[in-house]
Protein backbone atom coordinates (compact mmCIF):
# COMPACT_ATOMS: atom_id res chain seq x y z
CA UNK A 1 0.00 0.00 0.00
CA UNK A 2 1.26 3.10 -1.01
CA UNK A 3 1.09 6.38 1.37
CA UNK A 4 1.69 10.33 0.68
CA UNK A 5 2.53 10.78 4.21
CA UNK A 6 3.01 8.51 7.60
CA UNK A 7 -0.31 10.77 9.50
CA UNK A 8 -2.27 13.28 8.08
CA UNK A 9 -3.56 16.09 10.64
CA UNK A 10 -6.78 17.85 10.48
CA UNK A 11 -6.32 21.48 11.81
CA UNK A 12 -3.31 23.61 12.93
CA UNK A 13 -4.25 25.19 16.36
CA UNK A 14 -2.36 23.81 19.45
CA UNK A 15 -3.24 20.60 19.74
CA UNK A 16 -2.46 19.78 15.61
CA UNK A 17 0.56 22.16 15.76
CA UNK A 18 1.99 20.12 19.05
CA UNK A 19 1.13 16.45 17.57
CA UNK A 20 2.96 17.04 14.11
CA UNK A 21 6.41 18.55 15.73
CA UNK A 22 6.13 15.75 18.04
CA UNK A 23 5.98 13.33 15.43
CA UNK A 24 8.22 15.23 13.27
CA UNK A 25 10.39 15.25 15.61
CA UNK A 26 10.60 11.68 15.79
CA UNK A 27 10.96 11.01 12.31
CA UNK A 28 7.55 10.69 10.65
CA UNK A 29 6.16 12.43 7.78
CA UNK A 30 3.57 14.72 8.15
CA UNK A 31 0.75 16.63 6.74
CA UNK A 32 -1.29 19.46 8.50
CA UNK A 33 -4.15 20.79 6.42
CA UNK A 34 -6.23 24.04 7.67
CA UNK A 35 -9.23 24.84 6.17
CA UNK A 36 -8.87 28.42 7.12
CA UNK A 37 -6.68 31.00 4.72
CA UNK A 38 -4.12 31.97 7.68
CA UNK A 39 -3.09 29.61 10.76
CA UNK A 40 -4.52 31.52 13.53
CA UNK A 41 -7.37 33.77 12.36
CA UNK A 42 -9.87 34.15 13.19
CA UNK A 43 -9.50 34.09 17.30
CA UNK A 44 -12.29 32.55 19.13
CA UNK A 45 -11.07 33.17 22.00
CA UNK A 46 -10.28 34.66 25.86
CA UNK A 47 -6.72 33.68 25.07
CA UNK A 48 -5.48 32.95 28.51
CA UNK A 49 -3.23 30.24 29.51
CA UNK A 50 -1.39 29.07 32.26
CA UNK A 51 2.54 29.15 31.82
CA UNK A 52 3.02 25.26 33.47
CA UNK A 53 1.90 23.70 30.15
CA UNK A 54 4.29 25.59 27.98
CA UNK A 55 7.48 25.37 30.53
CA UNK A 56 6.51 21.89 30.15
CA UNK A 57 7.09 21.16 26.86
CA UNK A 58 10.49 23.32 27.06
CA UNK A 59 9.12 25.95 24.30
CA UNK A 60 9.92 29.43 25.41
CA UNK A 61 7.00 31.97 24.15
CA UNK A 62 8.42 34.72 21.67
CA UNK A 63 7.22 38.62 23.19
CA UNK A 64 5.35 38.81 20.05
CA UNK A 65 2.59 35.89 21.00
CA UNK A 66 2.18 37.35 24.55
CA UNK A 67 0.19 40.26 25.29
CA UNK A 68 0.16 40.43 29.43
CA UNK A 69 1.46 38.32 31.70
CA UNK A 70 -0.99 37.52 34.33
CA UNK A 71 -0.31 37.38 37.76
CA UNK A 72 -3.20 36.35 39.91
CA UNK A 73 -7.13 36.35 39.46
CA UNK A 74 -10.22 38.11 40.93
CA UNK A 75 -13.09 36.82 41.35
CA UNK A 76 -15.90 38.72 42.20
CA UNK A 77 -19.67 37.39 43.87
CA UNK A 78 -22.89 37.98 42.75
CA UNK A 79 -22.81 41.19 46.00
CA UNK A 80 -19.42 42.33 44.52
CA UNK A 81 -17.28 40.89 47.10
CA UNK A 82 -13.86 40.43 45.18
CA UNK A 83 -11.39 37.57 46.28
CA UNK A 84 -8.07 38.50 45.23
CA UNK A 85 -6.45 35.18 44.26
CA UNK A 86 -2.84 34.82 43.80
CA UNK A 87 -1.09 31.13 43.24
CA UNK A 88 0.75 29.11 40.62
CA UNK A 89 -2.27 28.09 39.15
CA UNK A 90 -3.67 31.74 38.18
CA UNK A 91 -0.07 32.51 36.97
CA UNK A 92 0.19 32.86 33.04
CA UNK A 93 -0.37 34.80 30.26
CA UNK A 94 -2.94 36.50 27.62
CA UNK A 95 -1.99 35.83 24.40
CA UNK A 96 -1.43 37.20 20.96
CA UNK A 97 -3.52 34.27 20.16
CA UNK A 98 -2.90 34.63 16.32
CA UNK A 99 0.80 35.10 16.64
CA UNK A 100 0.43 32.24 19.24
CA UNK A 101 -0.70 29.80 16.69
CA UNK A 102 1.44 30.69 14.12
CA UNK A 103 4.32 30.23 16.33
CA UNK A 104 3.18 26.50 17.19
CA UNK A 105 2.40 26.20 13.66
CA UNK A 106 5.93 27.20 12.84
CA UNK A 107 7.87 25.14 15.31
CA UNK A 108 6.35 22.27 13.55
CA UNK A 109 7.27 23.39 10.09
CA UNK A 110 10.34 23.67 11.54
CA UNK A 111 10.87 20.10 12.56
CA UNK A 112 9.72 19.24 8.90
CA UNK A 113 6.38 18.65 9.03
CA UNK A 114 4.05 20.22 5.81
CA UNK A 115 1.22 22.44 6.08
CA UNK A 116 -1.08 23.59 3.50
CA UNK A 117 -3.64 26.17 4.87
CA UNK A 118 -7.24 26.92 2.63
CA UNK A 119 -7.63 23.42 2.83
CA UNK A 120 -10.31 21.57 3.49
CA UNK A 121 -10.89 17.67 4.54
CA UNK A 122 -14.38 16.64 2.81
CA UNK A 123 -14.14 13.13 3.31
CA UNK A 124 -12.07 10.01 4.35
CA UNK A 125 -10.25 7.84 2.26
CA UNK A 126 -11.52 4.44 2.98
CA UNK A 127 -9.53 1.18 1.76
CA UNK A 128 -10.70 -2.43 2.30
CA UNK A 129 -13.16 -0.59 4.77
CA UNK A 130 -9.99 1.18 6.74
CA UNK A 131 -9.31 4.68 6.85
CA UNK A 132 -6.34 5.00 4.50
CA UNK A 133 -6.98 8.89 3.56
CA UNK A 134 -8.37 12.26 3.43
CA UNK A 135 -10.08 14.02 0.19
CA UNK A 136 -8.95 17.50 0.39
CA UNK A 137 -10.07 20.46 -1.03
CA UNK A 138 -7.89 23.75 -1.63
CA UNK A 139 -9.76 26.98 -1.97
CA UNK A 140 -13.07 24.86 -2.75
CA UNK A 141 -11.51 23.25 -5.84
CA UNK A 142 -12.05 19.83 -6.95
CA UNK A 143 -11.35 17.27 -4.22
CA UNK A 144 -7.89 15.33 -4.38
CA UNK A 145 -6.80 12.19 -2.27
CA UNK A 146 -4.18 11.95 -0.20
CA UNK A 147 -3.08 9.03 1.77
CA UNK A 148 -1.51 8.09 5.12
CA UNK A 149 -2.41 5.27 7.40
CA UNK A 150 -3.15 7.52 10.32
CA UNK A 151 -5.24 10.39 10.25
CA UNK A 152 -5.65 12.51 13.00
CA UNK A 153 -8.86 14.92 14.01
CA UNK A 154 -7.49 18.21 15.53
CA UNK A 155 -10.42 19.87 14.05
CA UNK A 156 -11.62 21.75 16.96
CA UNK A 157 -15.46 22.37 18.14
CA UNK A 158 -16.55 21.95 14.06
CA UNK A 159 -14.69 18.05 14.68
CA UNK A 160 -16.74 17.05 11.08
CA UNK A 161 -14.03 14.41 9.84
CA UNK A 162 -14.24 12.95 13.29
CA UNK A 163 -18.23 12.70 12.98
CA UNK A 164 -17.74 10.93 9.83
CA UNK A 165 -15.11 8.34 11.11
CA UNK A 166 -17.92 7.25 13.74
CA UNK A 167 -17.23 9.12 16.94
CA UNK A 168 -20.00 10.85 19.03
CA UNK A 169 -18.79 14.72 18.14
CA UNK A 170 -22.14 16.64 18.25
CA UNK A 171 -22.21 18.65 21.31
CA UNK A 172 -25.57 19.35 23.12
CA UNK A 173 -26.65 22.71 24.31
CA UNK A 174 -26.71 22.35 28.05
CA UNK A 175 -22.48 20.89 27.65
CA UNK A 176 -21.69 24.53 26.01
CA UNK A 177 -20.97 27.49 26.93
CA UNK A 178 -22.29 30.27 24.22
CA UNK A 179 -19.12 32.94 24.24
CA UNK A 180 -18.95 36.87 22.69
CA UNK A 181 -16.48 39.32 23.48
CA UNK A 182 -14.78 42.14 22.54
CA UNK A 183 -11.21 43.73 22.74
CA UNK A 184 -11.62 46.70 24.22
CA UNK A 185 -9.31 49.95 25.23
CA UNK A 186 -8.74 51.90 27.84
CA UNK A 187 -9.04 49.91 30.56
CA UNK A 188 -6.39 50.06 33.04
CA UNK A 189 -5.64 46.76 34.36
CA UNK A 190 -3.43 45.60 37.23
CA UNK A 191 -2.57 42.41 35.41
CA UNK A 192 -5.42 39.79 37.30
CA UNK A 193 -7.59 38.15 35.29
CA UNK A 194 -11.04 39.43 36.97
CA UNK A 195 -14.35 36.91 36.70
CA UNK A 196 -17.65 37.89 37.63
CA UNK A 197 -20.28 35.47 38.45
CA UNK A 198 -23.60 35.61 38.76
CA UNK A 199 -27.05 34.27 37.67
CA UNK A 200 -28.13 38.21 36.79
CA UNK A 201 -24.51 38.60 35.23
CA UNK A 202 -24.35 35.48 33.14
CA UNK A 203 -26.65 32.60 33.52
CA UNK A 204 -24.79 29.23 34.12
CA UNK A 205 -21.39 31.45 33.20
CA UNK A 206 -19.52 34.13 33.98
CA UNK A 207 -17.94 37.85 32.29
CA UNK A 208 -14.49 37.67 32.32
CA UNK A 209 -11.75 40.61 32.02
CA UNK A 210 -8.19 39.40 30.64
CA UNK A 211 -5.89 42.39 30.72
CA UNK A 212 -4.10 42.59 27.57
CA UNK A 213 -0.86 44.98 26.31
CA UNK A 214 -1.21 48.71 25.98
CA UNK A 215 -4.30 49.65 28.32
CA UNK A 216 -6.11 46.97 26.63
CA UNK A 217 -8.31 43.76 27.69
CA UNK A 218 -10.63 40.99 26.48
CA UNK A 219 -14.00 41.77 27.84
CA UNK A 220 -16.13 38.77 27.43
CA UNK A 221 -18.69 36.30 28.69
CA UNK A 222 -20.16 32.45 28.39
CA UNK A 223 -23.32 31.95 29.16
CA UNK A 224 -24.86 28.09 29.17
CA UNK A 225 -26.42 27.44 25.67
CA UNK A 226 -29.36 25.59 27.32
CA UNK A 227 -30.48 29.36 28.48
CA UNK A 228 -29.87 30.38 25.02
CA UNK A 229 -32.74 32.06 23.48
CA UNK A 230 -34.79 30.16 26.44
CA UNK A 231 -37.17 33.20 26.63
CA UNK A 232 -36.80 33.56 30.44
CA UNK A 233 -33.48 35.36 30.24
CA UNK A 234 -32.85 37.60 33.64
CA UNK A 235 -32.71 40.62 31.45
CA UNK A 236 -36.24 40.33 29.84
CA UNK A 237 -34.85 40.16 26.59
CA UNK A 238 -36.54 37.38 24.14
CA UNK A 239 -33.88 34.75 25.26
CA UNK A 240 -30.88 34.94 26.89
CA UNK A 241 -28.83 36.91 23.84
CA UNK A 242 -24.96 37.09 24.62
CA UNK A 243 -24.24 40.01 23.43
CA UNK A 244 -27.36 41.81 25.41
CA UNK A 245 -25.93 40.29 29.29
CA UNK A 246 -22.40 41.86 28.17
CA UNK A 247 -23.72 45.30 27.03
CA UNK A 248 -25.73 45.19 30.32
CA UNK A 249 -22.26 44.63 32.14
CA UNK A 250 -20.01 47.22 30.33
CA UNK A 251 -22.84 49.38 30.49
CA UNK A 252 -22.30 49.48 34.37
CA UNK A 253 -18.89 49.09 34.54
CA UNK A 254 -17.28 52.33 35.85
CA UNK A 255 -14.31 51.94 33.51
CA UNK A 256 -15.24 50.16 30.49
CA UNK A 257 -18.53 52.23 29.84
CA UNK A 258 -16.58 54.54 28.14
CA UNK A 259 -14.10 52.61 26.40
CA UNK A 260 -14.16 51.33 22.71
CA UNK A 261 -14.30 47.98 21.50
CA UNK A 262 -11.57 47.21 18.35
CA UNK A 263 -12.38 43.61 17.89
CA UNK A 264 -15.85 41.38 17.98
CA UNK A 265 -15.11 38.00 18.42
CA UNK A 266 -17.07 35.13 19.88
CA UNK A 267 -17.31 31.43 19.99
CA UNK A 268 -19.31 28.40 21.26
CA UNK A 269 -17.16 26.05 23.81
CA UNK A 270 -17.35 22.59 25.12
CA UNK A 271 -17.65 22.22 29.24
CA UNK A 272 -19.25 18.96 29.19
CA UNK A 273 -17.51 15.63 29.11
CA UNK A 274 -14.94 14.36 26.71
CA UNK A 275 -16.05 12.15 24.17
CA UNK A 276 -16.28 8.09 25.50
CA UNK A 277 -13.61 7.05 23.28
CA UNK A 278 -10.32 8.60 21.03
CA UNK A 279 -9.68 6.31 19.17
CA UNK A 280 -10.23 3.94 15.98
CA UNK A 281 -8.61 1.97 13.31
CA UNK A 282 -5.77 4.97 11.32
CA UNK A 283 -7.57 7.58 13.60
CA UNK A 284 -6.97 9.92 16.30
CA UNK A 285 -9.07 12.58 17.90
CA UNK A 286 -7.13 14.99 19.96
CA UNK A 287 -7.72 18.51 22.17
CA UNK A 288 -11.40 20.13 21.54
CA UNK A 289 -12.31 18.14 18.60
CA UNK A 290 -12.46 15.34 21.20
CA UNK A 291 -14.32 16.87 23.70
CA UNK A 292 -10.66 17.71 25.91
CA UNK A 293 -11.48 21.04 27.41
CA UNK A 294 -11.62 22.49 30.72
CA UNK A 295 -16.08 22.73 32.14
CA UNK A 296 -15.25 25.01 34.41
CA UNK A 297 -13.45 27.85 32.88
CA UNK A 298 -13.37 26.40 28.96
CA UNK A 299 -9.99 26.35 28.20
CA UNK A 300 -8.66 24.41 25.74
CA UNK A 301 -5.14 25.38 25.17
CA UNK A 302 -3.47 23.95 27.66
CA UNK A 303 -5.08 20.70 27.78
CA UNK A 304 -4.62 20.36 23.87
CA UNK A 305 -1.07 20.58 24.16
CA UNK A 306 -0.25 18.12 26.78
CA UNK A 307 -2.76 15.91 25.30
CA UNK A 308 -0.64 15.96 22.19
CA UNK A 309 2.12 15.15 23.40
CA UNK A 310 0.44 11.86 24.63
CA UNK A 311 -0.87 11.30 21.61
CA UNK A 312 2.27 11.85 19.92
CA UNK A 313 4.31 9.60 21.72
CA UNK A 314 1.44 6.64 20.59
CA UNK A 315 1.51 7.68 17.10
CA UNK A 316 5.31 7.43 17.61
CA UNK A 317 5.21 4.04 18.61
CA UNK A 318 2.52 2.86 16.06
CA UNK A 319 4.77 4.14 13.63
CA UNK A 320 7.45 2.17 14.47
CA UNK A 321 5.55 -0.87 15.06
CA UNK A 322 4.23 0.09 11.40
CA UNK A 323 0.74 -0.89 13.40
CA UNK A 324 -2.16 1.91 13.35
CA UNK A 325 -4.75 -0.66 14.21
CA UNK A 326 -7.01 0.64 17.35
CA UNK A 327 -5.39 -1.07 19.85
CA UNK A 328 -1.77 0.45 18.95
CA UNK A 329 -3.43 3.23 19.42
CA UNK A 330 -5.16 2.68 22.50
CA UNK A 331 -2.55 3.41 24.91
CA UNK A 332 -3.00 7.65 24.18
CA UNK A 333 -7.08 6.95 25.58
CA UNK A 334 -6.39 4.71 28.03
CA UNK A 335 -3.27 7.26 29.48
CA UNK A 336 -5.29 10.51 28.82
CA UNK A 337 -8.27 9.13 30.93
CA UNK A 338 -6.02 7.70 33.98
CA UNK A 339 -4.18 11.14 33.63
CA UNK A 340 -6.41 14.23 32.62
CA UNK A 341 -9.50 12.78 32.38
CA UNK A 342 -9.71 12.46 36.10
CA UNK A 343 -8.93 15.79 36.76
CA UNK A 344 -11.57 17.08 33.91
CA UNK A 345 -13.97 14.73 35.67
CA UNK A 346 -13.71 16.51 39.09
CA UNK A 347 -14.15 19.83 37.22
CA UNK A 348 -17.46 18.92 35.55
CA UNK A 349 -18.58 18.00 38.90
CA UNK A 350 -18.06 21.33 40.31
CA UNK A 351 -19.22 23.03 36.75
CA UNK A 352 -22.56 20.76 37.27
CA UNK A 353 -22.52 21.13 41.20
CA UNK A 354 -22.09 25.40 40.89
CA UNK A 355 -24.76 25.86 37.75
CA UNK A 356 -27.44 24.79 41.09
CA UNK A 357 -26.25 27.60 42.99
CA UNK A 358 -28.90 30.88 43.02
CA UNK A 359 -26.77 34.66 43.54
CA UNK A 360 -27.36 33.72 47.61
CA UNK A 361 -25.64 30.95 47.53
CA UNK A 362 -22.64 32.36 46.07
CA UNK A 363 -22.42 35.54 48.07
CA UNK A 364 -22.63 32.93 50.79
CA UNK A 365 -19.39 30.97 49.54
CA UNK A 366 -17.32 33.99 48.52
CA UNK A 367 -18.34 35.38 52.09
CA UNK A 368 -16.77 31.71 53.31
CA UNK A 369 -13.79 30.48 51.53
CA UNK A 370 -10.12 31.71 51.69
CA UNK A 371 -7.44 31.94 49.16
CA UNK A 372 -6.42 28.50 49.90
CA UNK A 373 -9.94 27.10 49.61
CA UNK A 374 -10.07 28.33 45.94
CA UNK A 375 -7.07 26.46 45.49
CA UNK A 376 -7.73 23.13 46.80
CA UNK A 377 -11.59 23.10 44.88
CA UNK A 378 -9.85 24.08 41.66
CA UNK A 379 -6.95 21.04 42.85
CA UNK A 380 -10.24 18.92 43.09
CA UNK A 381 -9.98 18.38 46.96
CA UNK A 382 -13.35 19.47 47.67
CA UNK A 383 -14.12 18.45 51.19
CA UNK A 384 -12.60 21.17 53.56
CA UNK A 385 -14.18 24.27 51.77
CA UNK A 386 -17.88 21.99 51.66
CA UNK A 387 -17.06 21.62 55.19
CA UNK A 388 -16.72 25.19 56.10
CA UNK A 389 -19.96 26.19 53.49
CA UNK A 390 -22.48 23.49 54.61
CA UNK A 391 -21.12 24.45 58.64
CA UNK A 392 -22.85 27.63 58.10
CA UNK A 393 -25.64 26.44 55.39
CA UNK A 394 -26.28 23.32 56.11
CA UNK A 395 -29.42 23.43 53.16
CA UNK A 396 -26.25 23.56 50.73
CA UNK A 397 -25.53 19.83 51.60
CA UNK A 398 -27.84 18.69 49.14
CA UNK A 399 -26.05 19.91 46.23
CA UNK A 400 -22.25 20.53 47.45
CA UNK A 401 -22.54 16.67 48.63
CA UNK A 402 -22.50 15.49 45.20
CA UNK A 403 -18.63 16.64 45.30
CA UNK A 404 -17.66 14.80 48.73
CA UNK A 405 -19.04 11.36 46.39
CA UNK B 1 -34.51 25.00 7.17
CA UNK B 2 -32.60 28.17 8.51
CA UNK B 3 -31.37 31.54 6.84
CA UNK B 4 -27.86 32.94 8.12
CA UNK B 5 -27.51 37.03 7.75
CA UNK B 6 -23.54 36.35 7.45
CA UNK B 7 -22.63 40.00 7.48
CA UNK B 8 -23.04 39.65 11.01
CA UNK B 9 -21.37 35.85 11.29
CA UNK B 10 -18.42 35.57 13.21
CA UNK B 11 -17.04 32.72 12.05
CA UNK B 12 -17.30 31.15 15.16
CA UNK B 13 -18.18 27.69 13.76
CA UNK B 14 -20.65 26.68 16.42
CA UNK B 15 -23.76 26.24 14.75
CA UNK B 16 -21.63 23.23 13.03
CA UNK B 17 -20.43 21.61 16.24
CA UNK B 18 -23.93 21.62 17.46
CA UNK B 19 -25.79 20.29 14.45
CA UNK B 20 -26.95 16.29 14.58
CA UNK B 21 -27.61 16.39 10.83
CA UNK B 22 -24.40 17.52 9.26
CA UNK B 23 -26.48 20.15 7.55
CA UNK B 24 -24.12 23.35 8.27
CA UNK B 25 -20.38 23.48 7.69
CA UNK B 26 -17.39 26.02 6.95
CA UNK B 27 -16.38 26.13 3.61
CA UNK B 28 -14.12 28.77 2.22
CA UNK B 29 -14.80 31.94 4.27
CA UNK B 30 -18.34 31.16 5.17
CA UNK B 31 -20.79 29.47 6.80
CA UNK B 32 -22.71 27.14 4.51
CA UNK B 33 -26.21 25.54 4.94
CA UNK B 34 -27.42 22.34 3.28
CA UNK B 35 -31.22 22.17 3.55
CA UNK B 36 -32.02 19.16 2.03
CA UNK B 37 -30.20 17.58 4.91
CA UNK B 38 -31.85 20.27 7.76
CA UNK B 39 -33.93 18.57 10.41
CA UNK B 40 -35.67 21.97 11.67
CA UNK B 41 -33.85 21.38 15.36
CA UNK B 42 -33.22 24.91 15.20
CA UNK B 43 -30.07 24.38 17.59
CA UNK B 44 -27.68 26.77 15.38
CA UNK B 45 -30.17 29.40 15.72
CA UNK B 46 -30.38 29.07 19.79
CA UNK B 47 -26.54 28.41 20.08
CA UNK B 48 -24.98 31.15 17.45
CA UNK B 49 -23.65 33.93 19.56
CA UNK B 50 -23.80 36.66 17.19
CA UNK B 51 -27.62 35.93 16.94
CA UNK B 52 -27.55 35.77 12.98
CA UNK B 53 -29.21 32.26 12.24
CA UNK B 54 -33.09 32.40 11.91
CA UNK B 55 -35.21 29.09 11.57
CA UNK B 56 -37.94 28.64 9.47
CA UNK B 57 -39.87 25.62 10.99
CA UNK B 58 -41.49 23.37 8.29
CA UNK B 59 -40.51 25.78 5.47
CA UNK B 60 -38.30 23.68 2.67
CA UNK B 61 -37.91 26.45 -0.35
CA UNK B 62 -34.91 29.23 0.28
CA UNK B 63 -37.04 31.67 -1.19
CA UNK B 64 -39.67 30.96 1.01
CA UNK B 65 -37.35 31.56 3.89
CA UNK B 66 -35.78 34.84 3.13
CA UNK B 67 -39.70 36.27 2.43
CA UNK B 68 -40.34 34.25 5.83
CA UNK B 69 -37.56 36.58 7.17
CA UNK B 70 -39.02 39.63 5.61
CA UNK B 71 -36.48 39.78 2.66
CA UNK B 72 -38.61 40.73 -0.50
CA UNK B 73 -38.75 37.15 -2.39
CA UNK B 74 -37.58 36.82 -5.42
CA UNK B 75 -39.62 36.79 -8.91
CA UNK B 76 -41.13 33.66 -9.30
CA UNK B 77 -40.74 32.67 -5.91
CA UNK B 78 -43.86 30.31 -3.96
CA UNK B 79 -46.01 31.98 -1.61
Amino acid sequence: MKYDHDAIVIGGGPSGSTFARYCAAAGMDVLIIDKRKEIGIPVRCGEGLGTREVLAQGLELPKRCISAEITGAKVVAPSGKEIVWKDTQTTGWVLERKMFDKWLCELAVDKGVKVHTYTRATELVKEGGRIAGVKLSHGGKEPYEVRAPLVVSAEGMESLMARAAGFKTVHSLYDVDTCYQYEMKPYDHQNLIELYFGNEIAPRGYVWIFPKSDRKANVGIGIGGNYMNAKKGASGVDGADPKVYLEKFIASHPQLKDSSTLIDFGGVISVGAPMDEFVKDNFMVIGTAAKQVDPIHGGGIAIAMETAALAASTAIGAHKGKDFSRSALLPYETEWKATLGKKMAKRLMLRKVMEKLNDGDLDYIFNTITQKDLNDTMDGKFAAPVAKVVAGRPQLLKVLGALLS
Amino acid sequence: MITIEHAGCIFCVGCSSVCPANAIEAVGTRMKHYPEKCIDCGLCAKVCPANVITLHKGVKDPCQAKAHQGHAAPKGAVK
